[in-house]
């Protein structure tokens, strides 16, 4: 099944006088159960690419459909509505909401489809047992009424894929997930991750760290906004 | 299912909390806010009610009933527009039927010439029931001699400013010229018993009070100019005068009545500059507040910036967003208003009981200790406008905060 469709899509920057380039006539479709991972140096595009991905950014040129919608002639509500019903978001800083415990930050997701009364939306009780579950997934029920400061960075980062997890999203964009952990919390993240995705969830997954290629299904190097390599590999 | 995102309160309430400094700044301009407006409303106030009680119990009464056409001509030919007896009579028992009434009291005007053989000035008399009257005129002080009794037939209390232009001594005769009903001139003797102080220095400068007898003597008339009339309570006065306008065309009477209100020109003058002057310094107030409220919420925005980002990048809309910063603005304003609404209604009764001298007020020859009436009308307007003044300005930091765009929010993290 197709879930991410690009066709020609660029993105410019204006910086002062300089135009700049982030994204140069990328074409590119994500099938359901991939784990993608774009590679590239620091200023490639990858973050750009997911937050086009992610409905969070405009391109200036091109199409991107997700799960077969058309993210183009969208409001920007619609586009929110996109982002909370089938995409779940991973970030490098782990963007926690700081006043919520690791339950709360993780059932916040599930609030605003209850709140915005979203089809298939559930309870605030049920969302709560969903929110233990995934915390369960991650290894951290016994950190259900931790704040994010009273947590690790390894630990913050698995609240953070609790939390795109809990939807049930389509698809979940992880931008650098792993580059503020130490190599061995990197690891466990990335097995974790890898799980996940031997259970059906598709991952795009941007990083500059080559370890992170023995777990991809699918690897995309990025170089100025183009896509220079696009290569399956056999799954691990 | 309970379709509410409960968790926007929970966020909002825990933000409040959180930048403890930023938000009790906040707190404690709306507060100042609130309390300035409160203690000032209630000021105003207790400075209307004691004017107007003042003019009521020293002057006016409530009520004023005279002959019809007085108003219009009387003050060209009096003696042609008196109540006579007959009709002071049937309205005396007309009024002491109203259980509203504390009393009715006659007076008849006149003004003449008081001469102790240097020099003469003018008065403005007022021929009084004297045991009545003393319980109309609550206001009035006595500031030298002794009241004025019935049996002194001759004598006279005088205005403090007039006593002293006439450099007299309690006890003293003098002569009291004046012009009588059909155009001639008569003159009376009066002992002077009293100074008396009204409250009103330009009514002080020239009032005599006389036995009503002595000063129908004086114009040669059985009539009187005006029945006043005292109730037991203010509020009632509109009711009262409603009542005897229906009683006065049941019985054929003629007769014309004014409310203390419509007698008061220069109270409703006080009112109304005052009532200006709040007004200006309530927006004043309220611009202070809102800035400070707009400034911290900014602050507030640009701080939360990548959180702002992370829970747009989950799927919060704008309008999620905007009602996340407007939801803290109506804490804070809710918070601040209880908080300055507590202490208004604490300051204003501290203050009413330390009973500070005012300096005397223009116009005003008596000085009184500061109140402040706890105005509940003022209290839960006031507090309403608290809150509503710190949702509103912290509109525009909102709105900015759900435009904010997403990947750049991210970015500032
Ligand atoms: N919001 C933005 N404003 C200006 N320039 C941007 C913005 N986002 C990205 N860029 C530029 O676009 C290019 C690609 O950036 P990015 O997608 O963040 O790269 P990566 O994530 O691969 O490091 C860089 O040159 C970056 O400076
Ligand atoms: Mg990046």
């Amino acid at each position: 099944m197709r879930l991410v469709n690009l066709a020609k899509v660029s993105r410019f920057f204006t910086l002062g006088q300089s135009r700049v380039c982030a994204l140069n006539q990328i074409d590119l479709a994500v099938d359901k159960g991939e784990f993608l991972v774009l590679k590239g140096a620091s200023g490639s595009g990858k973050s750009t690419l997911l937050n086009l991905i992610g409905a969070m950014d405009e391109a200036d040129e091109g199409e991107i459909a997700i799960a077969g919608k058309a993210l183009g002639p969208m409001s920007d509500r619609q586009k929110s509505h996109v982002r909370r019903d089938h995409i779940g978001f991973i970030f490098q800083s782990f963007n926690l909401l700081p006043v919520l415990t690791a339950l709360e930050n993780v059932q916040y997701p599930l609030s605003l489809r209850t709140g915005g009364k979203a089809a298939g939306a559930s309870s605030h009780k049920e969302n709560k047992a969903k929110a233990l579950v995934a915390l369960e997934r991650v290894g951290l029920a016994d950190f259900v009424n931790h704040k994010p400061n009273q947590l690790s960075g390894g630990q913050m980062q698995r609240v953070a894929i609790a939390r795109a997890l809990v939807t049930e999203p389509d698809i979940i964009l992880a931008d650098e997930p792993t580059a503020n952990l130490d190599s061995e919390n990197a690891q466990s993240i990335m097995a974790l991750m890898k799980q996940l995705n031997r259970q059906g969830i598709t991952f795009i997954f941007a990083t500059h760290h080559d370890y992170v290629l023995e777990q991809a299904s699918r690897v995309i190097e990025l170089r100025d906004g183009c896509i220079l390599q696009d290569k399956q590999r056999v799954a691990a | 299912m309970l379709s509410i995102n409960f968790f926007r309160y929970k966020i909002a309430l825990l933000n409040v909390l959180r930048n403890r400094r930023r938000s009790l700044i906040t707190l404690l301009s709306i507060q100042i806010g609130v309390v300035s407006l409160i203690l000032f409303g209630g000021f105003v106030a207790s400075m209307y009610e004691g004017m107007r009680e003042n003019m009521i119990r020293s002057q006016l009464g409530h009520l004023q009933i005279y002959q019809a056409g007085f108003n219009q001509y009387g003050h060209i030919e009096p003696e042609k527009y008196l109540l006579i007896q007959e009709q002071v009579q049937q309205v005396s028992d007309l009024v002491s039927g109203l259980a509203e009434v504390e009393l009715l009291t006659p007076r008849l005007d006149f003004s003449g010439l008081i001469t102790n053989g240097n020099q003469s000035v003018a008065v403005v008399g007022n021929g009084i029931d004297p045991d009545k009257e003393a319980l109309l005129s609550s206001a009035i002080t006595l500031i030298e001699g002794e009241d004025l009794f019935p049996e002194d037939q001759a004598g006279a209390l005088v205005g403090q400013g007039l006593y002293n232009a006439l450099n007299a001594n309690i006890g003293d005769y003098l002569t009291l010229l004046a012009s009588t009903a059909d155009g001639a001139v008569n003159a009376v003797d009066v002992q002077i018993v009293g100074a008396i102080n009204t409250g009103t220095r330009e009514v002080d400068n020239r009032l005599l009070r006389i036995n009503l007898s002595h000063a129908q003597d004086l114009q040669f008339t059985q009539g009187v100019s005006r029945l006043v009339v005292l109730l037991k309570d203010t509020a009632q006065t509109q009711i009262v005068m409603d009542k005897l306008s229906q009683l006065f065309e049941q019985e054929g009477l003629t007769l014309e009545m004014r409310s203390w209100s419509q007698l008061a020109d220069y109270y409703h003058e006080v009112v109304n500059l005052f009532d200006g002057v709040f007004g200006f310094l309530k927006i004043i107030v309220l611009f202070i507040a809102a800035l400070s409220i707009a400034n911290t919420m900014m602050m507030a925005v640009m701080e939360r910036t990548p959180e702002i980002g992370s829970i747009r990048a989950l799927g919060a809309t704008r309008h999620e967003v905007m009602m996340l910063f407007l939801t803290e603005a109506s804490y804070l304003g809710l918070f601040g208003s209880a908080l300055g609404v507590l202490l208004g209604i604490f300051m204003a009764n501290s203050i009413t009981l330390a009973e500070f001298i005012m300096p005397t007020p223009p116009g005003s020859s008596q000085s009184y200790p500061i109140r402040i009436f706890v105005e509940w009308t003022v209290v839960w307007q006031t507090a309403l406008t608290g809150v509503l003044v710190a949702v509103l300005a912290s509109i525009y930091p909102a709105f900015k905060a759900s435009r904010l765009l997403i990947n750049q929010a991210m970015r500032s993290a």
